[in-house]
């Protein structure tokens, strides 16, 4: 039975929609990732499953629990982390804690959630001294305290330093080995990529695809592109390229001096002619390459967005 | 209630408002500072004698110059720079450089009847050469009378009354002012936090977890009240031991009219911050409404001494009430049953009640817009 069952979602301000129509299912453990270009209605799906905000129509259910009868008993099981990492800065990592945890029957203990986001030696500087990232763990921490069935993090890694963003990751891990359901957004392919169990990709307020990492760039892949270069000059690299363009599978080909660039839908097969052929040919293959492909490319292909970080 | 809850929120509370430095700023040595300089210009201790230095011409020394020398002399508030009598030349040098207030010129011989005063001309208007020349007068008066052999039949008699059971003293006057202004000042500037809270989003946070908002709210609210308690007690020690200020504290009253205009001061603030978008916009509301009551609400000196035409629009304002209010109940130890104390009461808990409901009303149109 999914975590959190979300249905027909829909949310408008006058004649902006801005979610039509969003349903996706959570199975408990995993790490769902919603991504989307700026304004797709991330944060407004969020805001409606977390409570914040009444949807028009569509239906929220986490388990039995629905907002309008249990909201209460909701909020004991959920975590959040806002993007506007919102907490007290006068107060210090351990009060924050402290606070927060008095707002639950049962909560972790203070000094847990400081060890798991790394901030023991910080506990006792007022908040408003941290750093971006030291902040951004502990909103993640005071997401944790209650110790939520399921946790939401907006955007947690979003202008940090490489090496801040992946304590981050720890910790999402961390979660995820505790059988925590992680619900996330992020502007990071890669993370996405990383983190994820499934990947939900939402533009213009609708789901456009959803599936694990792997099965929607395999989806999407039905071509890939592989890079030679020649050593032994232009006119190997152009026999090259007329023996390539005689291949079944080749779909076009592109030149650029001793470098060939060329579109297959089975590269293996491909290549292996190739290389007889070069055998054949006594050439000389400096560089041989196939490019992975990301989720960033199934991002473009399904939005027709240019990702920007 | 959550006793739990309840005690780690005024606990935040609490230490956030001692480490804002701005909140002990503003609400502790700013007043102080202000009721230091006042005191200072205006407040010059009544208790003291009066006292001034003159110079005296004596140079041709007869009969009618010894007579009036020596009543000169056992007056009290005029006293001889150098202890004797000097040249002409040198008391006008006096004058000019202000040395002295003014240079008594005594008759050069028996027949002459004026004395000569000489002053600067830009003390005239001054207390101590008024005061020379008013003193001056009353013993050249009386040598007339005694001359022609007449006493005195009418003499005026200085007595000086106020409505409390001792006089009060301007340092009373503004000691009460001071704390009235602080406490108004620590509500009406203080309610900028939940602009702040606002914008930072943490009050969307904190509706994310069951917290009880409005056990939050109160505890908010208990804060103040004790920070407000603090103002007080600090302010009246410092008044009472630096500037000598005389307190008759009816307790009973002082409860009362302290809790109705925290109260009513909170509610102001919480009204702004209703419709600020900023703590810049909210200050500027702040800023702009203390400073008129700063100096309609008879806070550095009595309402009676502004214009006629002004005067009604101290009646409207809330902090005269509020400043009357702590002074009937600490320095005129009013009782708790007197009718003006509640009228004062009365108009601070409508301005109150009026400023919450419009707060209230308006957080809740917002909150139609946006939030559930």
């Amino acid at each position: 039975m999914p975590i959190l069952e979300v249905n027909q979602l829909q949310k408008s301000f006058g004649d902006i929609h801005a979610v039509q129509g969003i349903s996706f299912s959570v199975e408990p453990g995993e790490v769902f990732t919603i991504i989307g270009p700026n304004g797709a209605g991330k944060t407004m799906t969020l805001e409606m499953i977390e409570g914040l905000v009444a949807p028009d129509t569509g239906e929220i259910h986490f388990g039995e629990l629905n907002w309008k009868q249990h909201a209460i008993e909701i909020k004991k099981k959920i975590g959040v982390q806002p993007q506007s990492s919102a907490m007290f800065d006068l107060l210090t990592p351990k009060e924050n804690l402290d606070l927060f945890a008095s707002f639950y029957d049962k909560a972790r203990s203070t000094a847990e959630i400081l060890e798991i986001v790394n901030l023991t030696d910080h506990q006792n500087n007022q908040v408003k001294k941290l750093s971006g990232g030291q902040r951004q763990r502990l909103a993640i921490g005071l997401a944790m305290i209650s110790d939520p069935e399921i946790i939401f993090l907006d955007e947690p890694t979003t202008g940090l330093d490489p090496q801040a963003r992946r304590n981050i990751w720890e910790i999402i891990t961390q979660l995820k080995s505790l059988n925590k359901t992680t619900i996330l957004t992020t502007h990071y392919m890669e993370e996405a990529e990383k983190l994820s169990d499934r990947v939900c990709i939402v533009d213009q307020g609708r789901v456009v695809t959803l599936d694990s990492p792997s099965n929607l760039i395999e989806k999407l892949t039905k071509e890939r592109e592989v890079r030679l270069s020649f050593q032994d000059g232009e006119t190997a690299a152009l026999d090259g390229e007329l023996f390539s363009n005689q291949l079944e599978s080749v779909i076009r080909t592109e030149r650029e001096g001793t470098s060939l660039k060329l579109w297959t839908l089975n590269p293996e097969d491909t290549l292996l002619n190739l290389f007889k052929f070069t055998k054949e040919k006594d050439y000389l293959l400096e560089q041989v390459s196939i490019r992975e492909m990301s989720l960033e490319d199934v991002f473009i292909a399904y939005t027709g967005k240019e990702w920007r970080d | 209630m959550n006793l739990k809850q309840f005690k780690q929120m005024f606990f935040a509370q609490l230490r956030m408002t001692f480490r804002e430095k701005q909140a002990w700023f503003w609400g502790i040595f700013y007043p102080v500072i202000l009721m230091s300089i006042f005191m200072l210009i205006f407040g010059s201790d009544s208790n003291e004698e009066f006292q001034t230095q003159v110079a005296i011409v004596h140079e041709q020394p007869n009969q009618t110059s010894e007579l009036l020398f020596t009543q000169l002399e056992q007056i009290q508030i005029v006293e001889l720079k150098t202890g004797k009598p000097v040249s002409r030349e040198q008391a006008e040098e006096w004058v000019k450089e202000q040395e002295v207030s003014a240079a008594i010129v005594l008759p050069e011989s028996g027949e002459s009847t004026s004395v000569e005063l000489i002053m600067n001309k830009e003390d005239e208007q001054s207390t101590s050469t008024q005061a020379v020349s008013a003193t001056l007068d009353k013993i050249l008066h009386q040598a007339n009378l005694a001359i022609v052999g007449a006493t005195p039949t009418y003499e005026i008699e200085y007595v000086s009354v106020s409505a409390g059971e001792s006089n009060l003293d301007y340092s009373d006057f503004l000691l009460t002012g001071m704390i009235a202004l602080a406490i108004s000042q620590g509500g009406m500037f203080g309610m900028v936090d939940l602009v702040d809270m606002q914008r930072k989003g943490l009050i969307k946070r904190l509706r994310m977890t069951p917290a009880n908002m409005s056990l939050f709210g109160l505890s908010d609210m208990v804060m103040r009240l004790v920070f407000s308690i603090i103002q007080i007690i600090l302010l009246s020690l410092i008044g009472v031991l630096l500037f000598g200020a005389n307190l008759y504290i009816n307790f009973a009253s002082l409860l009362v009219i302290f809790l109705i205009g925290a109260l009513s001061f909170n509610a102001l603030g919480y009204f702004f911050s209703s419709f600020s978008k900023t703590t810049e916009a909210y200050m500027g509301v702040a800023n702009i409404l203390s400073f008129i009551m700063m100096f309609l609400s008879g806070i550095f000196f009595p309402i009676e001494m502004m214009p006629d035409w002004l005067q009604p629009v101290s009646t409207i304002l809330p902090l005269t009430y509020f400043a009357e209010g702590l002074r009937d109940s600490m320095v005129y130890e009013v009782s708790i049953f007197s009718s003006s104390l509640w009228l004062g009461i009365g108009i601070l808990t409508l301005w109150g009640i009026c400023a919450y409901l419009l707060g209230s009303w308006l957080y809740k149109r917002k909150s139609l817009v946006s939030v559930r």
